[in-house]
């Protein structure tokens, strides 16, 4: 086991603008074979400069890996404007000490990500695989898919401990969300598969869908009027009224399935 | 144009245009043009390589509203091909509509050096020729169009072909526009009632035919010593069965005298229009018969659309056909009038090998290269992007020059190849001078560019050169594409533009325009009706209308007297 740990200095976020820094080049995979020393010369962005990884972090090793597998980073400091952790990672650990910016765990696959803070807008987007626990709030277009794209998240499972943002899970195609919170506007629009479970409430889940399944254990506002109710079904002892839809989409594509309470 | 003097050593040169089929000989060039000899040169050794005029694209989509907005609608497409700016590049974006400094680029890494903008709405002739300003390296030139225009209509029903002829020369001139473009024509103005048009039906409201608006611009467009013939992307585009309605329109333009040797009509993508069957179902390749009726012909020339497979974004001031390209795909679609003159639509649409039709079309746009005996009749083309992005005509020069690379493909492709396309069966390969034709040469002459030094390295020409890193003697189809794709050198105006591949300097091409000269007693009659059109009918006024030289910042000018 190898444990990396990056604590990003002070200074770099001081300053009004706070300029961000994109870390999609230090993933386990990617870091894995490294010796600190070049580690330190791995570029990354920072604003419109591509740095050594060393000028903006201080870093330690410990341990040894003969794999990414066995490679952990452990990012620490304020990390509200570090973009793209675990972006594109396809194995090993990652923990993110904090609140993070954009794109966390975007196109990962395989793998793990913590976040012990929250995750701002694009987390696991267009993700594959693995698996990413965001122990705080996540923010909009959770697990969707970039902007114009016809498919967002296919494999993996996402785990939100606090409420998530818009348009999460749009286009998604496979995989598992669960939000232990609640689910703002518009969460699994256009979904065609995979799984996502809302235990608070829900706002218009499932507009367009045409596959894949939407559960709500707390309240839906402003519910679809696309939808048809086939009748109930019980799921872990409770009983749950199933619809589906999106009639809107045409009823031979109206393969999604929704339950709400 | 760049002043010194270039001397290209020991190339086999191919300029089928003077009749040059690689043979081994120098090139010189002095303050951008070919010439006799020079005296102190910088010299580039081409030894047995390669050497050809700078390409010409007889029709392709890289400017204007319907280019840009596909770039705003596609933004999951700029992701694709991005490429960090360097010292003398900007950043390249974008696949199937690629940002515009990434269409000079690969364009020119391809050893092109002049590409026509196939539909300019003339409304929006400002936005294209800016944008085309903004293209570095390539010449351009933009075809304005002129058919689904009610002033054109009008003109049709009342037989008068002088106005008509006296129309389209101000809209040429206006536009700074090269000739004549027709896009489904009636169909786009039917397609603003809800409805599309067959050769023969009659357009709603203007009581004419597809088929006269056709005959008339072409009459019209001859009456003038016009460089180009009309530009004719005809009607049913991409539905099954429309090769005889294709061929009917070529059938139009019979006994019409061109002004010159060239013939009556550029049908464009002919690909799109050579379909059999009556259903998706069974729909099969005709590609057989319309190459057959260009082989008996004279009077018709054809570029090949042909399919590059993947994903791209279709786009044509053909409205009512992207909207059935729509129906069947279900992505994302948009729509655009242009009031009084045309319209636009724009879907993104993936080519499958898996997907019997598309395998069909596929081959169809080879067959016709293969089964068209003359390549002086034909050009290479992808309608970029309709059939494809321009970065893979490599592709489809590899697969002409190499039956064993078309066995190899078609075993990838859906099993109807086998049974409803004559692909497999042909046996031509292409040779070298064949392919300098077809990207090249032919382009050249039907556009009328090579009386003004384009696609052809006689003396006085352009100093546009390509040389390719492979020997003439090359027959593996991966080698022949990897040469095509990124040229040893391409020399722009005797300026080096790239050298292996890379893009080293960016000079600005130039535009080509068309001033056809009428009669002014007739231009003056005609201009009233069109001056009350723009009073009551156009939300611009007819003072701002034409295109400011401005615009235009490095023009050529073509003039094009009345033929009396």
């Amino acid at each position: 086991m190898q444990t990396i740990k990056l604590k990003l200095k002070e200074e770099v976020t001081r300053g009004v603008a706070k300029i961000p820094v994109e870390v999609d080049s230090l993933t386990p995979d990617k870091l894995a074979g490294k010796t600190e020393a070049e580690i330190k010369a791995v570029k990354v962005w920072w604003g419109n400069k591509e740095e050594n990884t060393g000028d903006l972090f201080d870093v330690s090793v410990e341990g040894e890996a003969g794999s990414a597998e066995e490679v952990k980073i452990v990012l620490e400091g304020d990390l509200s404007r570090v973009k793209h952790i675990g972006d594109g990672m396809k194995a090993g650990e990652i923990e993110a000490l904090g609140d993070v910016d954009m794109h966390c765990g975007a196109m990962m696959s395989g793998g793990k990500i913590t976040v012990k803070g929250a995750a701002d807008c694009w987390a696991g987007r267009e993700m594959h695989g693995g698996e990413l626990v965001i122990e705080g709030d996540a923010g909009d277009n959770l697990c969707a898919m970039y902007r114009g794209e016809m498919t967002g998240m296919t494999g993996g499972k996402v785990t939100v401990g606090g409420n998530t943002g818009e348009c999460v899970a749009q286009n998604m195609a496979g995989g598992e969300i669960e939000i232990k919170g609640n689910a703002y506007i518009l969460t699994g629009l256009n979904m065609k598969g995979g799984k996502i479970t809302i235990e608070g409430d829900a706002v218009m889940p499932g507009a367009d869908m045409t596959g894949g399944a939407i559960t709500v254990k707390g309240n839906v506002r402003d519910m679809i009027p696309s939808f048809r109710l086939e009748g109930t079904e019980s799921i872990e002892g409770e009983e749950y009224k199933k619809y589906t839809g999106d009639l809107a989409m045409t009823e031979k594509k109206a393969k999604g399935v929704l339950y709400v309470k | 144009m760049a002043e010194g003097e270039l001397l290209i050593r020991n190339g086999v040169v191919y300029d089928p245009i003077n009749g040059v089929k690689g043979e081994k000989k120098d090139i010189c060039i002095r303050d951008g043009k070919v010439v006799e000899s020079v005296t102190n040169p910088k010299v580039i050794d081409a030894e047995g390589r390669v050497v050809m005029p700078g390409g010409v694209d007889i029709h392709s989509h890289i400017a204007g509203g319907k280019v840009n907005a596909g770039r705003l609608f596609r933004p999951e497409d700029g992701r694709k091909g991005v490429k960090a700016r360097t010292k003398v590049c900007r950043q390249e974006s974008g696949y199937s509509v690629p940002n515009t400094f990434a269409t000079g680029y690969r364009y020119a890494r391809m050893g092109y050096t002049f590409v026509m903008e196939a539909a300019m709405p003339p409304l929006a002739a400002r936005h294209t020729h800016e944008e085309l300003v903004d293209i570095p390296i390539l010449d351009n030139a933009a075809l304005p169009l002129l058919d689904n225009n009610w002033m054109t209509m009008e003109y049709v029903k009342s037989g008068d072909t002088d106005l008509l002829a006296a129309y389209i020369a101000w809209m040429i001139k206006a536009t700074k526009g090269y000739s004549v473009k027709v896009v489904n024509p009636g169909g786009t103005e039917a397609w603003a009632w809800a409805k599309n048009c067959d050769l023969n039906d009659e357009v709603p409201y203007f009581d004419v035919t597809p088929a006269e608006i056709v005959k008339n611009l072409a009459v019209a467009n001859e009456k003038f010593e016009m460089p180009h013939s009309i530009h004719v992307h005809g009607n049913m585009l991409g539905h099954p069965g429309n090769y005889e309605v294709t061929t009917s329109t070529y059938d139009l333009v019979k006994g019409i005298k061109p002004y010159r040797d060239r013939p009556a009509m550029h049908a464009t993508h002919t690909q799109f229009h050579s379909y059999g069957g009556t259903t998706w179902g069974n729909f099969e390749s005709k590609a057989g018969a319309i190459a057959d009726y260009i082989n008996k012909n004279e009077h018709v020339s054809i570029d090949l659309g042909s399919i590059i497979l993947g994903d791209t974004t279709t786009m044509t001031a053909d409205g009512p056909m992207e909207y059935s390209l729509y129906q069947i795909t279900g992505r994302k679609w948009t729509n655009h009038d242009v009031e009084l003159e045309t319209g636009t639509g724009i879907t993104p649409f993936l080519y499958s090998g898996k997907s019997p039709v598309n395998t069909i079309q596929w081959a169809i746009g080879q067959e016709l290269a293969l089964l068209v005996k003359d390549p002086w009749k034909l050009a290479l083309t992808t309608d970029h992007p309709n059939a494809g992005p321009f970065i893979g005509y490599p592709i489809i020069i590899s697969m002409l020059m190499s039956k064993k690379r078309r066995d190899e493909s078609a075993e990838d492709m859906h099993k109807v190849i086998f049974d409803r396309a004559e692909y497999c069966s042909i046996d031509r390969e292409y040779d070298l001078n064949e392919i300098a034709i077809i990207t090249r040469g032919m382009a050249a002459k039907t556009l009328g560019l090579h009386e003004h030094g384009k696609g052809h390295l006689g003396i006085g020409a352009d100093g546009d050169v390509a040389i390719y890193d492979m020997s003439p003697e090359e027959t593996d189809a991966g080698k022949i594409q990897k040469a095509f794709l990124n040229t040893k050198y391409t020399i722009k105006g005797g300026e080096v533009v790239v050298k292996d591949g890379e893009v080293v300097a960016t000079p600005a091409g130039k535009t080509y325009f068309v001033t056809p000269e009428c009669d002014e007693k007739l231009t003056d009659e005609m201009l009233v009706k069109l001056k009350d059109k723009f009073e009551h009918y156009y939300s611009v006024s007819f003072n701002n209308y034409p295109v400011q030289d401005a615009y235009v910042p490095n023009p050529y000018e073509i003039k094009a007297p009345w033929r009396s």
